[in-house]
């Protein structure tokens, strides 16, 4: 089969029986679960297979499952796991009965991620072992094989993926193992379950260092030294693993070096490596994105990021590659990689909210009613950051932190108004705790929650409230005692604005949050977008554009764009027809209807 | 055999559509092949492009000065990703002109014919295919083959796309 990786590790999932699926999406990690899911139905299997609010949430379901004996994953990207290593952190004292797969998506080069962390440290930090392909295919084979060393250790077994793993194309042989559906039988053991401190935790950290011992060993005769065999002992020794591999072993066949290339399928725990590094002159490691074998194996021979050999940070390719080697004195020769065609001076397109999305709108209105001389706008992670193309960002740290840090800047800028923005999923994740957290300091600022019921930058999960309604937005921003208006989103900016006016008068009188929430659709979401967008596709009166720049900086919509005669022209092609820049964007009314 | 294809365009063109088509003709014929996609962030109107090497490889990525074959959805993206294409590499674009260089440029302005109506601009990109099934020399896959993935995909819209691919050929065939 023709797989993605992601689909290769829900297949891997499936083959290697794990029955209970729990997180959170996140690029590029989210297909994950959903093929699960899908492959599961397929085969007409009864899994668990559920998104949770957020990744800790995810975690300890999911490991709850598997310490009632029952093989279970979660799921999650880097920065997910920043949430959820409180439970990781604890896990990996206590262990697990059934298996328990810690699924981690990175992603190198911040494709779409605010930071570019290495799982593969974090395993180490939480002393926990860390598998890591280096292909769709071996994405397969490493998810059932962290299924085995997870139940076999009773640790927690993270399984990191990278972007060009999770988002890549292979063909993959699938097994298409029997599936048996697991009951829990969850064991009462109080001293393991519940260790408490500090005897009960000493005595695990104890066991813990003792089993990170036996993995070494299980790493060394299991997975290195069968690969010792096919080196050929030349001069230096490369070693890699994961994704960079591929950049390896591509270069060197490209340069036709002969140098042996050991890959490292666990580069935590690490044995020791002395002896198998001991007959090369020179080491070079190459890896992503931190140096983390590097720094297991430390030796004078070796050769890697920490002496400036290898580049630090960006995603790696094979230029980087050569030229660490050049730098390492394994190559002399040229860069094969420099470019024929030069690239001329082009700018490269920025992602942009969809034409027709109601964020835009929304962002539009609160700069018009709340200007940004007098106002701070805090923001948080999903599409909406994209708002940040329409200057009505000011900050965005990690996954509801709008809420806090609308909080604090209302503390320390009393004569600003904060007028913050949050997805309704990206409230769910941990927007609650700290919206509590205001009111019950009577903090004074304004939250506006994006409510278009699905986690539409991931590829439109489903959220909480949309899944069943008895989960209720309205009552969960009212129950944490915040004051509420609710607006119900129309194509038409005047009405979008002056609802936002309403909000500034309702906001002087009171002393508490005010929470806007802000009822909408994704135009990308097909079962609700039809009904919603209008119909009524735009173009330009050119007589009546003066170039003012307003709905180029203001309102931003993919379609427009200044054509040869300085006047904005509206692409056919990219208007969706949701009216709203006709409804009054434009102060010289240069938008008109196309009839079509 | 070997044979690195980049194919480039803005989110929304449809640009994984295609990685998908060709990793599939791959597929059905047995070749090894490594293909890359973007999601999230990089989907939203932004930048795409998506390399597939088909043959041995190791890692889904192209580098600079090795692609065969250049496929833009739009010029921009051509020009952006010129770095990637090897010498006497090939390139199909949708343009209504292209920069003179010393490769095998093919440039057509799909856009202007999909606003004149003679193909639904949603079939860009299957367009383009065609286009490359035309005009470009060495290309591994035969118009049977593209069809057959593009049926493996999706039988429902099959159709339509065939229309667009026969289109496009038909138009190749008669520019210059």
């Amino acid at each position: 089969m023709t797989l993605m990786g992601n689909e290769a590790i829900a297949y891997g999932l499936i083959d290697a029986n794990i029955n209970v699926v729990s997180g959170y999406p996140g690029t590029p990690s989210s297909e994950i679960l959903t093929s699960y899911k899908n492959i599961a139905k397929s085969k007409n299997i009864d899994v668990y297979a559920q998104w949770a609010t957020n990744e800790k949430v995810g975690f300890e379901v999911a490991y709850a499952a598997s310490i009632s004996g029952v093989d279970s994953a979660v799921t999650m990207k880097q920065v997910g796991l920043n949430v959820a290593s409180d439970a990781l952190m604890s896990a990996s004292f206590i262990g697990n009965k059934g298996a328990f797969v810690v699924i981690v998506a990175d992603d190198p080069g911040f494709n779409s991620s605010q930071t570019e962390q290495d799982t593969r440290e974090f395993a180490r930090f939480a002393r926990v072992p860390v598998l890591d392909p280096a292909t769709p295919k071996e994405a397969y084979e490493f998810t059932k094989k962290a299924k085995d060393i997870s139940k076999f250790f009773e640790t927690p077994v993270i399984l990191r993926s990278v972007m060009r793993v999770s988002h890549s194309r292979e063909i993959v042989d699938i097994k298409n193992s029997e599936f048996k559906k697991e009951e829990g039988s969850f064991q009462r053991d109080i001293p393991r379950w519940a260790a408490v401190p500090k005897e009960g935790r000493l005595k695990q950290a104890y066991e813990q260092i003792d089993r990170i011992d036996k993995i070494k060993e299980f790493n060394l005769k299991n997975l290195i030294e069968p690969k010792l065999k096919k080196l050929k002992r030349t001069k230096n020794l490369i070693i890699s693993s994961g994704a960079a591999y591929g950049y390896v072993k591509e270069t060197l066949e490209d340069l036709g070096l002969d140098i042996d290339i050991l890959k490292i399928d666990m580069p935590y725990p690490l044995p020791d490596m002395s002896k198998i590094i001991a007959p090369y002159e020179k080491v070079l490691i190459i890896e992503e994105t931190y140096p983390v074998i590097e720094e297991e194996i430390r030796s004078e021979k070796v050769l890697g990021k920490m002496n400036g050999i290898v580049h630090k940070i960006d995603e790696m390719d094979k230029e980087k590659v050569l030229k660490a080697m050049k730098k390492a004195g394994f190559y002399e020769g040229k860069n094969i990689y420099k470019p024929v065609f030069a690239a001329p001076e082009v700018e490269k397109r920025k992602p942009n909210l969809c034409p027709g999305c109601p964020h835009r709108d929304i962002f539009f209105a609160i700069k018009k009613v709340f200007r940004p001389k007098k106002s701070i706008y805090p923001s948080d992670i999903g599409c909406y950051t994209l708002g940040i193309n329409q200057n009505a960002i000011d900050t965005v740290l990690c996954m509801g932190a709008s809420v806090s840090m609308a909080h604090g800047f209302s503390i320390t800028n009393p004569e600003k108004t904060v007028v913050a923005t949050i997805g309704d999923s990206t409230f769910y994740h941990s927007g609650v705790a700290p919206l509590i957290n205001a009111v019950y300091q009577k903090a004074k600022f304004i939250l506006v929650v994006l409510d278009n019921s699905t986690v539409a930058m991931t590829g439109r999960q489903d959220t909480p409230e949309r899944t069943n309604p008895e989960v209720d937005l309205k009552k969960v921003i009212s129950g944490c005692g915040a004051e509420v208006m609710e607006y119900f989103y129309e194509p038409d900016i005047n009405t979008t604005i002056e609802f936002f006016k309403k909000v500034k008068e309702k906001y002087n009188k009171i002393n508490k949050p005010l929470v806007v929430l802000s009822r909408q659709f994704c135009v990308l979401d097909k079962e609700k977008a039809k009904e919603n967008l209008s119909g009524k596709f735009a173009m330009v009166d050119e007589e009546k554009c003066v170039a003012c720049d307003i709905c180029t900086t203001q309102f931003v919509c993919p379609p427009m764009a200044y054509n040869e005669k300085g006047k904005i022209e509206i692409d056919p092609l990219l208007c969706v027809g949701c009216g709203v820049c006709i409804s009054g964007i434009c102060p010289t009314d240069a938008f008109i209807r196309r009839e079509k | 055999m070997r044979y690195q294809i980049l194919i480039a365009g803005y989110g929304g063109q449809g640009v994984v559509f295609l990685v998908k088509v060709l990793s599939i003709c791959a597929a059905n014929r047995n070749l090894n092949f490594l293909g890359t996609e973007n999601h999230g962030m990089s989907q939203r109107g932004g930048s795409v492009s998506s390399h597939i090497k088909i043959g041995n490889f190791h890692n889904p990525l192209i580098d600079y000065a090795q692609a065969d074959l250049l496929i833009a959805l739009d010029k921009n993206e051509a020009l952006i990703n010129l770095p990637y294409l090897k010498k006497e590499g090939s390139i199909i674009v949708n343009a209504d002109d292209f920069l003179k260089i010393d490769a095998n440029v093919f440039s057509i302005d799909a856009n202007k014919l999909a606003e004149d109506g003679v193909f639904d601009a949603k079939g860009l990109n299957v367009f383009m295919l065609g286009i490359v099934l035309e005009k470009v020399k060495y290309f591994p896959f035969t118009i049977e083959e593209i069809k057959k993935a593009i049926e493996d995909i999706n039988p429902k819209f099959a159709k339509q796309n065939f229309d667009i691919l026969e289109k496009a050929i038909k138009i190749a065939k008669e520019k210059k």
